[in-house]
Protein backbone atom coordinates (compact mmCIF):
# COMPACT_ATOMS: atom_id res chain seq x y z
CA UNK A 1 0.00 0.00 0.00
CA UNK A 2 0.83 3.08 -1.07
CA UNK A 3 2.47 5.15 2.81
CA UNK A 4 3.56 8.51 2.06
CA UNK A 5 3.74 9.73 5.45
CA UNK A 6 5.75 8.12 7.99
CA UNK A 7 3.98 6.61 10.95
CA UNK A 8 3.75 8.38 14.23
CA UNK A 9 6.52 6.64 16.15
CA UNK A 10 9.04 7.18 12.72
CA UNK A 11 9.14 11.11 12.45
CA UNK A 12 12.18 12.27 12.78
CA UNK A 13 12.43 14.87 15.51
CA UNK A 14 15.38 17.67 15.97
CA UNK A 15 18.73 16.32 18.15
CA UNK A 16 21.93 17.78 19.49
CA UNK A 17 23.97 20.22 18.11
CA UNK A 18 27.78 19.62 18.62
CA UNK A 19 29.63 22.09 18.15
CA UNK A 20 33.07 22.15 16.75
CA UNK A 21 35.86 21.88 19.32
CA UNK A 22 39.20 22.37 17.14
CA UNK A 23 38.49 25.97 15.83
CA UNK A 24 39.05 24.66 12.27
CA UNK A 25 38.29 27.20 9.52
CA UNK A 26 37.14 24.36 7.08
CA UNK A 27 33.99 23.34 9.03
CA UNK A 28 30.60 21.33 7.17
CA UNK A 29 27.69 20.41 8.64
CA UNK A 30 26.87 16.58 8.99
CA UNK A 31 23.32 15.35 9.49
CA UNK A 32 22.97 12.04 10.92
CA UNK A 33 20.00 10.14 11.77
CA UNK A 34 19.42 8.64 14.78
CA UNK A 35 17.47 6.22 16.76
CA UNK A 36 18.44 4.63 20.29
CA UNK A 37 16.26 1.50 20.53
CA UNK A 38 16.72 1.36 24.66
CA UNK A 39 14.86 5.03 25.31
CA UNK A 40 11.71 4.20 23.44
CA UNK A 41 11.67 8.36 21.78
CA UNK A 42 11.31 9.22 18.15
CA UNK A 43 14.45 9.56 15.61
CA UNK A 44 16.46 12.08 15.37
CA UNK A 45 18.62 13.94 13.67
CA UNK A 46 21.91 14.78 15.40
CA UNK A 47 23.72 17.81 13.27
CA UNK A 48 27.81 17.32 14.25
CA UNK A 49 30.39 20.64 12.97
CA UNK A 50 32.97 18.00 11.27
CA UNK A 51 36.80 19.46 10.39
CA UNK A 52 37.31 19.05 6.79
CA UNK A 53 40.93 19.91 7.00
CA UNK A 54 42.14 16.21 8.76
CA UNK A 55 39.65 14.86 6.89
CA UNK A 56 39.76 12.35 4.15
CA UNK A 57 37.92 12.16 1.05
CA UNK A 58 34.84 9.57 1.41
CA UNK A 59 31.69 10.21 3.42
CA UNK A 60 32.65 6.95 5.51
CA UNK A 61 35.88 8.65 6.67
CA UNK A 62 33.45 11.37 8.15
CA UNK A 63 31.55 9.21 10.15
CA UNK A 64 34.52 7.23 11.24
CA UNK A 65 36.44 10.90 12.08
CA UNK A 66 33.14 11.63 14.05
CA UNK A 67 32.93 8.18 15.95
CA UNK A 68 36.27 8.51 17.19
CA UNK A 69 36.38 11.74 17.79
CA UNK A 70 33.21 13.46 18.30
CA UNK A 71 30.02 11.06 19.42
CA UNK A 72 31.37 7.04 20.19
CA UNK A 73 27.64 6.34 20.39
CA UNK A 74 27.05 6.44 16.32
CA UNK A 75 26.39 2.90 15.10
CA UNK A 76 26.81 1.88 11.57
CA UNK A 77 28.05 -1.02 9.88
CA UNK A 78 31.65 -0.86 7.66
CA UNK A 79 33.96 -3.64 7.45
CA UNK A 80 36.27 -3.57 4.18
CA UNK A 81 35.89 0.23 3.42
CA UNK A 82 36.81 0.01 -0.29
CA UNK A 83 33.44 -0.92 -1.99
CA UNK A 84 33.77 -4.89 -2.20
CA UNK A 85 31.87 -5.66 1.08
CA UNK A 86 28.59 -3.84 0.83
CA UNK A 87 28.19 -3.53 4.97
CA UNK A 88 28.19 0.70 4.21
CA UNK A 89 25.24 1.34 2.31
CA UNK A 90 23.41 3.83 3.49
CA UNK A 91 21.41 7.24 2.03
CA UNK A 92 23.68 9.81 1.96
CA UNK A 93 22.79 12.89 0.31
CA UNK A 94 19.49 11.60 -1.06
CA UNK A 95 20.53 8.89 -2.65
CA UNK A 96 21.81 5.38 -1.77
CA UNK A 97 25.54 4.41 -2.15
CA UNK A 98 27.88 3.01 -0.49
CA UNK A 99 29.93 5.69 2.41
CA UNK A 100 33.02 4.03 1.39
CA UNK A 101 33.34 4.92 -2.32
CA UNK A 102 30.92 8.16 -2.15
CA UNK A 103 32.91 11.33 -1.93
CA UNK A 104 31.78 14.39 0.07
CA UNK A 105 32.75 16.71 -2.17
CA UNK A 106 29.81 14.85 -4.38
CA UNK A 107 27.30 16.26 -1.92
CA UNK A 108 26.38 19.95 -2.04
CA UNK A 109 25.77 22.17 1.34
CA UNK A 110 24.98 20.12 4.70
CA UNK A 111 26.18 16.30 4.20
CA UNK A 112 22.44 14.75 5.13
CA UNK A 113 22.83 10.94 6.03
CA UNK A 114 20.24 8.60 6.46
CA UNK A 115 19.91 4.79 7.00
CA UNK A 116 18.79 2.74 3.54
CA UNK A 117 15.05 4.10 2.78
CA UNK A 118 12.12 2.39 4.18
CA UNK A 119 13.47 -0.72 6.85
CA UNK A 120 12.66 -1.13 10.10
CA UNK A 121 15.52 0.72 11.53
CA UNK A 122 17.27 -1.25 14.68
CA UNK A 123 19.40 1.41 15.55
CA UNK A 124 20.88 4.64 14.35
CA UNK A 125 22.51 3.98 10.42
CA UNK A 126 21.39 0.35 10.43
CA UNK A 127 18.52 -1.18 8.83
CA UNK A 128 16.72 -4.40 8.70
CA UNK A 129 17.62 -6.17 5.73
CA UNK A 130 15.80 -9.63 7.02
CA UNK A 131 13.27 -9.79 4.37
CA UNK A 132 15.50 -8.94 1.56
CA UNK A 133 17.82 -11.87 2.50
CA UNK A 134 14.50 -14.17 2.60
CA UNK A 135 13.59 -12.75 -0.98
CA UNK A 136 17.29 -13.67 -2.09
CA UNK A 137 17.42 -17.40 -0.44
CA UNK A 138 13.50 -17.90 -1.96
CA UNK A 139 15.10 -17.69 -5.60
CA UNK A 140 17.29 -20.34 -4.73
CA UNK A 141 20.97 -18.71 -5.50
CA UNK A 142 22.96 -21.54 -6.28
CA UNK A 143 23.87 -24.09 -9.12
CA UNK A 144 21.12 -26.91 -9.68
CA UNK A 145 22.60 -28.86 -12.47
CA UNK A 146 21.20 -32.33 -13.26
CA UNK A 147 24.41 -34.58 -14.20
CA UNK A 148 25.14 -37.72 -12.28
CA UNK A 149 28.72 -36.75 -12.23
CA UNK A 150 29.78 -35.41 -9.62
CA UNK A 151 33.68 -34.98 -10.24
CA UNK A 152 33.66 -34.07 -13.42
CA UNK A 153 33.75 -30.12 -14.64
CA UNK A 154 31.06 -28.53 -16.22
CA UNK A 155 32.56 -26.47 -19.02
CA UNK A 156 30.86 -23.00 -20.08
CA UNK A 157 31.58 -21.06 -23.39
CA UNK A 158 33.56 -17.57 -23.26
CA UNK A 159 30.40 -16.06 -25.33
CA UNK A 160 27.80 -17.97 -22.17
CA UNK A 161 30.35 -17.17 -19.69
CA UNK A 162 30.52 -13.44 -20.91
CA UNK A 163 26.70 -13.28 -20.09
CA UNK A 164 27.04 -13.41 -16.67
CA UNK A 165 28.95 -9.77 -16.87
CA UNK A 166 27.13 -7.18 -15.24
CA UNK A 167 25.12 -10.01 -12.88
CA UNK A 168 27.62 -11.99 -10.88
CA UNK A 169 29.75 -8.60 -9.38
CA UNK A 170 26.43 -7.38 -7.42
CA UNK A 171 27.32 -7.60 -3.32
CA UNK A 172 23.63 -7.65 -2.66
CA UNK A 173 24.05 -4.28 -0.45
CA UNK A 174 20.69 -3.31 -0.80
CA UNK A 175 21.12 0.14 -2.64
CA UNK A 176 19.04 -0.69 -5.33
CA UNK A 177 15.83 -2.33 -3.82
CA UNK A 178 15.84 0.02 -0.48
CA UNK A 179 15.65 3.20 -3.48
CA UNK A 180 13.01 1.71 -5.68
CA UNK A 181 9.21 3.19 -4.59
CA UNK A 182 7.98 0.13 -5.92
CA UNK A 183 9.91 -1.98 -3.18
CA UNK A 184 9.20 0.63 -0.72
CA UNK A 185 4.96 0.12 -1.60
CA UNK A 186 5.21 -3.69 -2.32
CA UNK A 187 8.37 -4.81 -0.20
CA UNK A 188 6.42 -8.03 1.00
CA UNK A 189 5.63 -9.20 -2.06
CA UNK A 190 7.75 -7.54 -4.96
CA UNK A 191 11.29 -9.43 -5.40
CA UNK A 192 13.42 -5.82 -5.76
CA UNK A 193 15.91 -5.31 -8.27
CA UNK A 194 18.60 -6.61 -6.24
CA UNK A 195 16.95 -10.14 -6.35
CA UNK A 196 15.71 -9.90 -9.41
CA UNK A 197 19.12 -9.34 -10.69
CA UNK A 198 20.44 -12.32 -8.83
CA UNK A 199 17.80 -14.21 -10.40
CA UNK A 200 18.19 -13.42 -14.14
CA UNK A 201 22.26 -14.08 -13.06
CA UNK A 202 21.21 -17.47 -12.42
CA UNK A 203 18.81 -17.46 -15.19
CA UNK A 204 20.96 -17.32 -17.78
CA UNK A 205 23.89 -19.34 -16.42
CA UNK A 206 24.33 -21.66 -19.07
CA UNK A 207 25.35 -24.32 -16.77
CA UNK A 208 21.92 -24.25 -14.75
CA UNK A 209 19.52 -26.93 -15.86
CA UNK A 210 16.58 -25.57 -13.54
CA UNK A 211 16.12 -22.25 -16.72
CA UNK A 212 12.50 -22.80 -16.90
CA UNK A 213 11.54 -23.65 -13.12
CA UNK A 214 13.65 -20.07 -12.34
CA UNK A 215 11.43 -18.68 -14.58
CA UNK A 216 8.16 -19.89 -13.64
CA UNK A 217 8.99 -18.72 -10.35
CA UNK A 218 8.98 -15.23 -10.90
CA UNK A 219 7.00 -14.61 -13.29
CA UNK A 220 4.77 -13.13 -11.17
CA UNK A 221 2.38 -10.30 -11.32
CA UNK A 222 3.70 -8.61 -7.69
CA UNK A 223 7.15 -10.32 -7.57
CA UNK A 224 8.10 -9.62 -10.91
CA UNK A 225 5.89 -6.77 -12.68
CA UNK A 226 5.58 -4.19 -9.87
CA UNK A 227 8.79 -3.01 -11.97
CA UNK A 228 7.64 0.12 -13.20
CA UNK A 229 11.49 1.63 -14.79
CA UNK A 230 11.81 4.02 -12.71
CA UNK A 231 15.26 3.62 -12.05
CA UNK A 232 16.05 4.57 -9.07
CA UNK A 233 17.91 1.41 -8.69
CA UNK A 234 20.47 1.16 -11.90
CA UNK A 235 21.44 5.29 -10.94
CA UNK A 236 21.77 3.81 -7.14
CA UNK A 237 24.02 0.88 -7.50
CA UNK A 238 27.64 1.33 -6.40
CA UNK A 239 29.12 -0.96 -8.63
CA UNK A 240 27.65 0.70 -11.55
CA UNK A 241 25.09 -2.41 -12.52
CA UNK A 242 22.15 -2.34 -14.22
CA UNK A 243 19.38 -4.15 -12.25
CA UNK A 244 16.49 -2.32 -14.44
CA UNK A 245 18.08 -3.67 -17.52
CA UNK A 246 17.86 -7.26 -16.13
CA UNK A 247 14.31 -7.34 -14.88
CA UNK A 248 13.71 -6.05 -18.61
CA UNK A 249 15.66 -8.63 -20.22
CA UNK A 250 13.34 -11.08 -17.60
CA UNK A 251 10.26 -9.88 -18.81
CA UNK A 252 11.24 -9.96 -22.31
CA UNK A 253 11.62 -13.70 -22.13
CA UNK A 254 8.54 -14.14 -20.81
CA UNK A 255 6.93 -12.07 -23.25
CA UNK A 256 8.69 -13.63 -26.02
CA UNK A 257 7.89 -17.81 -24.57
CA UNK A 258 11.66 -17.89 -25.07
CA UNK A 259 10.89 -20.21 -21.81
CA UNK B 1 5.80 -10.38 17.30
CA UNK B 2 5.09 -7.06 15.71
CA UNK B 3 8.43 -4.54 14.79
CA UNK B 4 7.51 -1.38 16.66
CA UNK B 5 10.69 -0.54 15.17
CA UNK B 6 10.70 3.11 13.26
CA UNK B 7 10.99 3.00 9.40
CA UNK B 8 13.30 4.75 8.06
CA UNK B 9 12.43 8.07 6.12
CA UNK B 10 12.30 7.21 2.24
CA UNK B 11 9.63 9.66 -0.34
CA UNK B 12 10.76 12.10 2.10
CA UNK B 13 14.48 12.28 1.75
CA UNK B 14 15.09 10.83 -1.71
CA UNK B 15 16.38 12.71 -4.46
CA UNK B 16 14.54 13.28 -7.82
CA UNK B 17 15.94 12.64 -10.73
CA UNK B 18 14.44 12.82 -14.34
CA UNK B 19 13.52 9.11 -14.86
CA UNK B 20 11.90 9.02 -11.88
CA UNK B 21 10.55 12.24 -12.51
CA UNK B 22 9.40 10.93 -15.78
CA UNK B 23 7.76 7.29 -14.64
CA UNK B 24 5.91 9.60 -11.92
CA UNK B 25 4.29 12.04 -14.62
CA UNK B 26 3.41 8.77 -16.65
CA UNK B 27 1.28 7.46 -13.91
CA UNK B 28 -0.61 11.05 -13.13
CA UNK B 29 -1.12 11.83 -16.85
CA UNK B 30 -1.89 8.26 -16.93
CA UNK B 31 -4.81 8.75 -14.59
CA UNK B 32 -6.06 12.30 -15.58
CA UNK B 33 -5.93 11.40 -19.29
CA UNK B 34 -8.53 8.53 -18.41
CA UNK B 35 -10.80 11.27 -16.55
CA UNK B 36 -10.74 13.32 -19.55
CA UNK B 37 -11.64 10.75 -21.56
CA UNK B 38 -14.94 9.51 -19.09
CA UNK B 39 -15.53 13.40 -19.96
CA UNK B 40 -15.37 13.85 -23.82
CA UNK B 41 -17.41 10.47 -23.98
CA UNK B 42 -20.53 11.64 -21.58
CA UNK B 43 -19.91 15.64 -23.54
CA UNK B 44 -20.71 13.81 -26.64
CA UNK B 45 -23.75 11.93 -25.75
CA UNK B 46 -24.66 14.90 -24.08
CA UNK B 47 -24.95 16.26 -27.69
CA UNK B 48 -28.09 13.82 -28.31
CA UNK B 49 -29.88 15.74 -25.98
CA UNK B 50 -30.12 19.03 -27.71
CA UNK B 51 -28.33 22.08 -29.32
CA UNK B 52 -28.86 23.97 -25.42
CA UNK B 53 -26.05 21.19 -23.80
CA UNK B 54 -23.86 21.79 -26.68
CA UNK B 55 -23.78 26.16 -26.51
CA UNK B 56 -22.95 25.16 -22.67
CA UNK B 57 -20.37 23.25 -23.13
CA UNK B 58 -19.20 25.27 -25.69
CA UNK B 59 -18.92 28.20 -23.62
CA UNK B 60 -17.70 26.60 -20.95
CA UNK B 61 -14.33 25.73 -23.03
CA UNK B 62 -14.23 29.04 -24.68
CA UNK B 63 -13.78 30.46 -21.09
CA UNK B 64 -9.99 31.23 -19.28
CA UNK B 65 -10.61 27.63 -16.93
CA UNK B 66 -12.05 25.88 -20.07
CA UNK B 67 -8.99 26.95 -22.25
CA UNK B 68 -6.57 26.51 -19.46
CA UNK B 69 -7.90 22.88 -19.13
CA UNK B 70 -7.89 22.21 -22.95
CA UNK B 71 -4.01 23.28 -23.16
CA UNK B 72 -3.53 21.00 -20.47
CA UNK B 73 -5.07 17.75 -21.55
CA UNK B 74 -2.98 18.69 -24.94
CA UNK B 75 0.13 18.50 -22.74
CA UNK B 76 -1.20 15.94 -20.66
CA UNK B 77 -1.83 13.52 -24.06
CA UNK B 78 0.98 14.59 -25.77
CA UNK B 79 3.04 13.38 -22.53
CA UNK B 80 1.70 10.21 -22.31
CA UNK B 81 2.38 9.28 -25.85
CA UNK B 82 6.02 10.09 -26.05
CA UNK B 83 6.49 8.43 -22.50
CA UNK B 84 5.11 5.64 -23.53
CA UNK B 85 6.84 5.41 -26.80
CA UNK B 86 9.97 5.40 -24.06
CA UNK B 87 8.96 2.31 -22.45
CA UNK B 88 7.88 0.45 -25.08
CA UNK B 89 11.43 1.02 -26.21
CA UNK B 90 12.76 -0.22 -22.97
CA UNK B 91 10.38 -3.01 -22.71
CA UNK B 92 12.12 -4.14 -26.01
CA UNK B 93 15.55 -3.71 -23.58
CA UNK B 94 16.95 -0.80 -25.01
CA UNK B 95 17.99 2.65 -23.95
CA UNK B 96 18.51 1.38 -19.77
CA UNK B 97 22.35 2.85 -19.79
CA UNK B 98 22.11 6.13 -17.31
CA UNK B 99 23.58 8.33 -19.84
CA UNK B 100 20.79 7.53 -22.57
CA UNK B 101 17.46 7.18 -19.50
CA UNK B 102 18.33 10.75 -18.89
CA UNK B 103 18.30 11.68 -22.82
CA UNK B 104 15.02 9.76 -23.62
CA UNK B 105 13.75 11.16 -20.29
CA UNK B 106 14.66 15.15 -21.46
CA UNK B 107 13.15 14.39 -24.88
CA UNK B 108 9.76 13.13 -23.34
CA UNK B 109 10.18 16.62 -21.08
CA UNK B 110 10.39 18.93 -23.91
CA UNK B 111 8.64 16.99 -26.17
CA UNK B 112 5.74 17.02 -24.83
CA UNK B 113 5.73 20.94 -24.45
CA UNK B 114 6.74 21.51 -27.92
CA UNK B 115 3.81 18.93 -29.43
CA UNK B 116 1.22 20.95 -26.65
CA UNK B 117 2.44 24.00 -28.15
CA UNK B 118 2.06 22.65 -32.05
CA UNK B 119 -1.32 21.23 -31.35
CA UNK B 120 -2.43 24.66 -30.30
CA UNK B 121 -1.22 26.44 -33.08
CA UNK B 122 -2.50 23.95 -35.33
CA UNK B 123 -6.15 24.57 -33.18
CA UNK B 124 -6.03 27.65 -33.50
CA UNK B 125 -5.16 28.60 -37.54
CA UNK B 126 -6.15 25.50 -39.23
CA UNK B 127 -9.72 24.19 -37.31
Amino acid sequence: MVQINLPENSQVKKGKYFKDKTGSTNLRKVNVYRWDPSTGENPRIDTYEVDMDNCPSKVLDILNKIKNEIDPTVAYRRSCAHGVCGSCAMNMGGKNGLACTTSHSEIDGDIDIYPLPHLKVKRDLIGDLDGLYKQYQSIEPWLKNNTKSKTAEIFQSKEDRAKLDGAYECIMCACCSTSCPSYWWNGDKYLGPAVLLQAYRWIIDSRDDERKARLKKVADELKLYRCHTILNCTSACPKGLNPAKAIAEIKKMLATANV
Amino acid sequence: MENKNPLSPHIQIYKWHISSLVSISHRITGIINIIAITLVCIWASFLILGDTNYSFINLFLNSFLGKFIAIGLAWSFSFQILSEIRHLIMDMGYGFELQTTRITGLVVIFGSVLLTILTYLIGKNFI
